[in-house]
């Protein structure tokens, strides 16, 4: 009842303000990312596609660990807005994955010579992307709500292990990608203070992004819910 | 009775059913028979010796023969309605889910001995350590059926299932296959330290699975 409330009272009301301080930040980020930022030493400006790859990548990793414990949510209380939050971050986190993929190839052809190379990295995001892919593929073939939130929620849990995987590739394996820059085992962040900065507002935008993403979509995911019950 | 004789006995139960319609079990191994015929014509013998190309061309079809036998073995089970039975019986989910691992991983390891031998012989390898090699394969056999029982289960009964278990099931497994398949190219090659650290990474996901399957599969059991 409480999340009810909440997801369709304080929420939308909530939303065209989210809304509008996601696009204000996004236009700023962009601002600085190509303006504002120093061109890098070695890359030029072709490295300015950072700015959109970490924060994107960074921001599926999130969605899917939100998946994993909106799954436990839903396995350990069976409240249907564990569900609406697991398919809505799947979603988004199936969106970001393919962007992020899309912006490394981007980066990869200056850089590396190629679109696409077979190294860790690379590949097990794409297995991590597939992964969520048959995620929503589940949920799509089950028409029965419980018995398809239960049978994603299960999924969703075990898929997450991915996740650290991919991160950890590229230190576990001789890889062409470079290795963290800002999360570093050993050390501050190997990056200008103003290159750190533009990426930290980067990463604020995208994570604004992804909130009004979500309020939008479990809002949605709830009446679609309250509309499979009437039906019942 | 206990939760490890329970799953004991679906085992033998499993086991049971495999021996007396052996159509699961005779699927695999002509499965993976098939792929390692066609594995020499179609990369050339040369190549199909190499001591990388080998094992990894061995576990993917390893993997799709537990996806066959992990099917087969429900398939049975729903066409004699037995699946409703073992569910009603108190820690019956639980028992489902182990026992189901353990048959699979005893039909794998059959599937396995069968391939590894034909790989073994018709390819020529050079194997350089065998004990090493039996190592990875025991426990690659073990590290593969908790996460195909596991997706077999959530696809249970629903249209599209033979093509949505291989999707949800391969992303899950690639840790489990490289690990495999880099062991077993360890052993064949002579690298007796890269053998055992595969082969622990692979006891690792089993266990992991392992608890995750007993821990959460009984919930998607309905």
């Amino acid at each position: 009842m409480i999340e009810t409330t909440f997801w369709r009272g304080s929420v939308p009301r909530v939303r065209p303000l989210l809304g509008t301080v996601a696009a204000a930040s996004f236009v700023v980020a962009s601002y600085m990312a190509l303006v504002w930022a120093p061109t890098d030493a070695v890359q030029g400006d072709v490295y300015r596609i950072l700015y959109v790859h970490v924060p994107l990548a960074w921001l599926a990793y999130l969605a899917f660990v939100i998946v994993f414990l909106a799954s436990i949510g839903w396995l350990w209380t069976k409240r249907p807005v564990f569900d609406a939050i697991a398919v809505a971050s799947a979603e988004i986190g199936v969106l970001f994955t393919g962007l992020f993929l899309v912006a490394g190839s981007i980066w990869a052809k200056p850089t590396w010579g190629v679109w696409w190379t077979w190294e860790p990295r690379l590949v097990t995001t794409a297995i991590m992307f597939v992964m969520y892919v048959g995620y929503l593929l589940l949920r799509g073939l089950s028409t029965d709500f419980s018995r398809r939130a239960t049978r994603a929620a299960v999924f969703g849990i075990v898929a997450v292990i991915d996740v650290p995987i991919v991160h950890l590739s590229v230190l576990w394996a001789n890889s062409l990608h470079q290795l963290p820059t800002v999360l570093r085992v050993a050390g501050s962040p190997a990056l200008d203070t103003p290159m750190l900065v533009t990426l930290m507002v980067s990463l604020g935008a995208y994570t604004l992004i992804y909130a009004y993403f979500m309020s939008a979509r479990v809002s949605l995911e709830l009446a679609r819910q309250g509309r499979l019950w009437t039906r019942t | 009775m206990t939760g490890l004789g329970r799953i004991g006995l679906v085992a033998v139960r499993e086991l049971r059913a495999e021996r007396r319609e052996p159509d699961g079990i005779v699927a695999a191994v002509t499965f993976i028979a098939v792929l390692v015929l066609l594995e020499s014509l179609v990369v050339g013998p040369v190549v199909a010796r190499d001591a990388d190309i080998a094992p990894a061309l061995f576990w993917i079809a390893l993997a799709f023969a537990t996806i066959l036998a992990t099917m087969r073995s429900f398939d049975r089970e729903l066409e004699d309605d037995a699946l409703e039975g073992l569910v009603a019986l108190p820690g019956g989910r639980d028992a489902l889910f182990g026992g189901k691992v353990v048959a699979i991983a005893v039909v794998l390891a059959i599937v396995a001995l069968v391939g590894g031998l034909l790989s073994l012989v018709l390819l020529d390898l050079p194997l350089a350590l065998p004990l090493h090699l039996v190592v990875v394969v025991v426990l690659g056999v073990v590290a593969l059926p908790p996460v195909v029982v596991v997706d077999v289960v959530l696809a249970l009964r629903l249209r599209a299932r033979a093509a949505l278990v291989p999707i949800l099931a391969l992303p899950v497994l690639v840790p489990q296959l490289v690990a495999a398949s880099r062991g077993a190219s360890a052993a064949i090659a002579g690298d007796a330290v890269g053998a055992l650290s595969w082969a622990g990474l692979l006891f690792a996901f089993a266990v992991v699975y392992g608890v995750i399957g007993l821990t959460i599969v009984p919930a998607a059991i309905e």
